[in-house]
């Protein structure tokens, strides 16, 4: 009798795993003034001075205690930016932000930092430039939860 | 160093998209016999075994403890390695430091990844600040290509610069037999190929590789008496970034970032002056094109700003005054765990003189690999054929 040849096996499996993550007592500070007062705090080293965000405790360069708080303001410079066409899952919703979608990397006046940040503006290269200058948006205040997506994107500012 | 190290012998899998016909312990193994074979040597003789891949992008964890028949340390000393896109060359580091301590004289580092069992881009986000910043930690497509259009606003280069990176490295596959994407694409085909991310289109990026590297290090009295063509160790560094503060996405930035950093370090090590002339071939860990182009001008083989002319001149190219990658790099063949030990093992190939069809058309005494990977780091190895060199 001939045997007939069989497929490899391979069996499929979802794993899903709960987490909560403390953000410590840097970063909860400048969460609470996000959150409460739309206020953006970094933290600027006694040695180096660098400004540093997100506010952490220590100066990775240094490694000395970061004390000073400095209040950034919510205006700064696209340094790096893409235009999205695959639909990203959002590791922290599970859901595909909607391609295609403009997001860069962005570095706020008076901080030596960046932050990654959606773009709101049109996929289309005429409109986006490196060293665009553009203001950072947040949610209205009562929708506000104390995390990063309080901040809804970032918006072009004109000129 | 103090004690002298070399490679013994090495082997790998054949890497493709798909390998359901085994499981993870028989891939791997299939790179540990090779290995055993090239060195002549058998499982006893080994005193350690150093295992690397990463961490659940197969959704497993202690694959130093599950995969020990595949790996051969079953009852032996050993230790798992888990740095990011830097596994294979943190193994090899590792198996160097352990050879170099005068405690084992041969040791067996092996790196592996089989990336079709899992869903390497959700395990990724991983990397990421969980509160600052994972949202937009999809995928690392995203990330180079931010890294394209800062380089390209900075010096001026265009996509087509980019495109030459993904025709040399695929082209240069086609010569390797054990390389994964091997395709005969020219120019058109790359700017043809499907837009992912702005600039980065398909064929800008790595594949999802399966497969296994392994290689045998020893000391010098092994090595003299058991190898033919021993490739010694000469020098290794290794150097981190800080998270949030600018990377390779601001080619201008004048802080000591991570690559810039291990390159001066190591060429101190060896007293170099200038590296495209020091070393004979390059093998660099490239995720997609651009940072093929950031590597030339942070190794110091050309000024900032200058990496796209190199490519548009065919400077790095297999028979190229500077050969890069002609392995075909990690562009055409990324099994993550084993990716950066395979630029070590191929530079070694090369100054053995055994790498077949894509061995570079001269005399190959030194060769100098990077790695790279987690949130910004970097593994250099430098290797030479003798202890003079
Ligand atoms: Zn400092």
């Amino acid at each position: 009798m001939a045997t007939k040849i069989q497929e490899p096996i391979s069996i499929p499996m979802t794993v899903s795993v709960p987490y909560r993550f403390a953000a410590g007592s840097y970063l909860t500070k400048c969460l609470i003034g996000l959150r409460d007062h739309g206020t953006l705090f970094a933290v600027e080293c006694p040695k180096c001075k660098r400004v540093q965000l997100p506010p952490r405790i220590v100066c990775a360069t240094c490694h000395v205690r970061n004390e000073r708080w400095v209040e950034l303001g919510l205006e700064g410079t696209l340094v790096a930016f893409t235009i999205m066409y695959l639909p990203l899952t959002d590791p922290t919703t599970g859901k595909p932000h909607n391609p295609p979608f403009v997001y860069g990397t962005v570095r706020l006046d008076g901080a030596t930092s960046v932050l990654d940040h959606f773009i709101n503006v049109e996929p289309d290269l005429e409109k986006i430039r490196v060293g665009m200058r553009c203001r950072m948006i947040l949610r209205p205040q009562a929708e506000r939860i104390g995390d990063l997506s309080d901040i809804l994107y970032f918006d072009p500012i004109p000129g | 160093m103090k004690r002298n190290v070399a490679i013994i012998g090495g082997g790998q899998t054949f890497h493709a998209a798909r390998r359901h016909d085994v499981d993870q312990a028989e891939m791997v193994n299939e790179a540990v016999r090779a290995a055993l074979n090239d060195a002549r040597m058998t499982m006893d003789e080994i005193d350690l075994v150093i295992l690397g891949n990463m961490e659940f992008f197969e959704g497993t964890h202690m694959t130093d403890c599950w995969l020990v028949h595949g790996t051969g340390a079953y009852g032996k000393q050993g230790l798992k390695i888990t740095t990011g896109g830097t596994v294979g060359a943190t193994a090899v580091v590792t198996a160097a430091h352990h050879v170099a301590s005068g405690l084992f004289p041969r040791v067996l580092c092996i790196g592996f990844e089989k990336q079709e069992e899992g869903d390497t881009g959700a395990i990724l986000s991983g990397v990421a600040h969980p509160l600052w910043g994972r949202s937009l930690a999809g995928a690392a497509v995203g990330y180079f290509a931010m890294m394209g259009s800062s380089y390209m606003a900075a010096w001026g280069a265009t996509e087509e610069h980019s495109a030459m990176v993904a025709v040399k490295a695929r082209q240069n596959a086609r010569k390797n037999k054990y390389a994964h994407l091997k395709l005969d694409i020219g120019i058109e085909d790359v700017l043809n190929s499907r837009m992912l991310s702005w600039p980065i289109r398909m064929l800008d990026m790595c594949p999802a590789s399966n497969g296994a590297c392994a290689m045998i290090l020893a000391d010098e009295k092994t090595a003299k008496a058991r190898c033919k063509k021993p490739v010694w160790i000469r020098a290794m560094d290794t150097a981190h970034n800080e998270q949030f503060e600018l990377d390779w996405r601001d080619v201008k930035t004048t802080r000591p970032i991570f690559s810039r950093t291990c390159a001066k370090r190591i060429y101190r090590k060896l007293g170099v002056q200038k590296p495209s002339e020091y070393f004979d071939v390059f093998e660099v860990y490239e995720p997609a094109t651009w940072s093929e182009l950031v590597w030339y001008e942070d190794l110091g083989l050309c000024a900032p700003g200058e990496g796209f002319r190199l490519i548009e001149k065919g400077v790095t190219e297999i028979g190229g005054a500077i050969p890069v990658n002609p392995s075909g790099g990690v562009l055409s063949t990324n099994c993550i765990g084993a990716s950066a030990m395979l630029r070590v093992w191929e530079a070694a190939l090369q100054i053995r003189g055994d790498a077949g069809e894509h061995q570079v058309p001269k005399d190959v005494r030194r060769a100098l690999t990077t790695a790279y990977g987690g949130t910004n780091w970097t593994v250099m190895t430098a290797l030479s054929r003798t202890l003079d060199d």
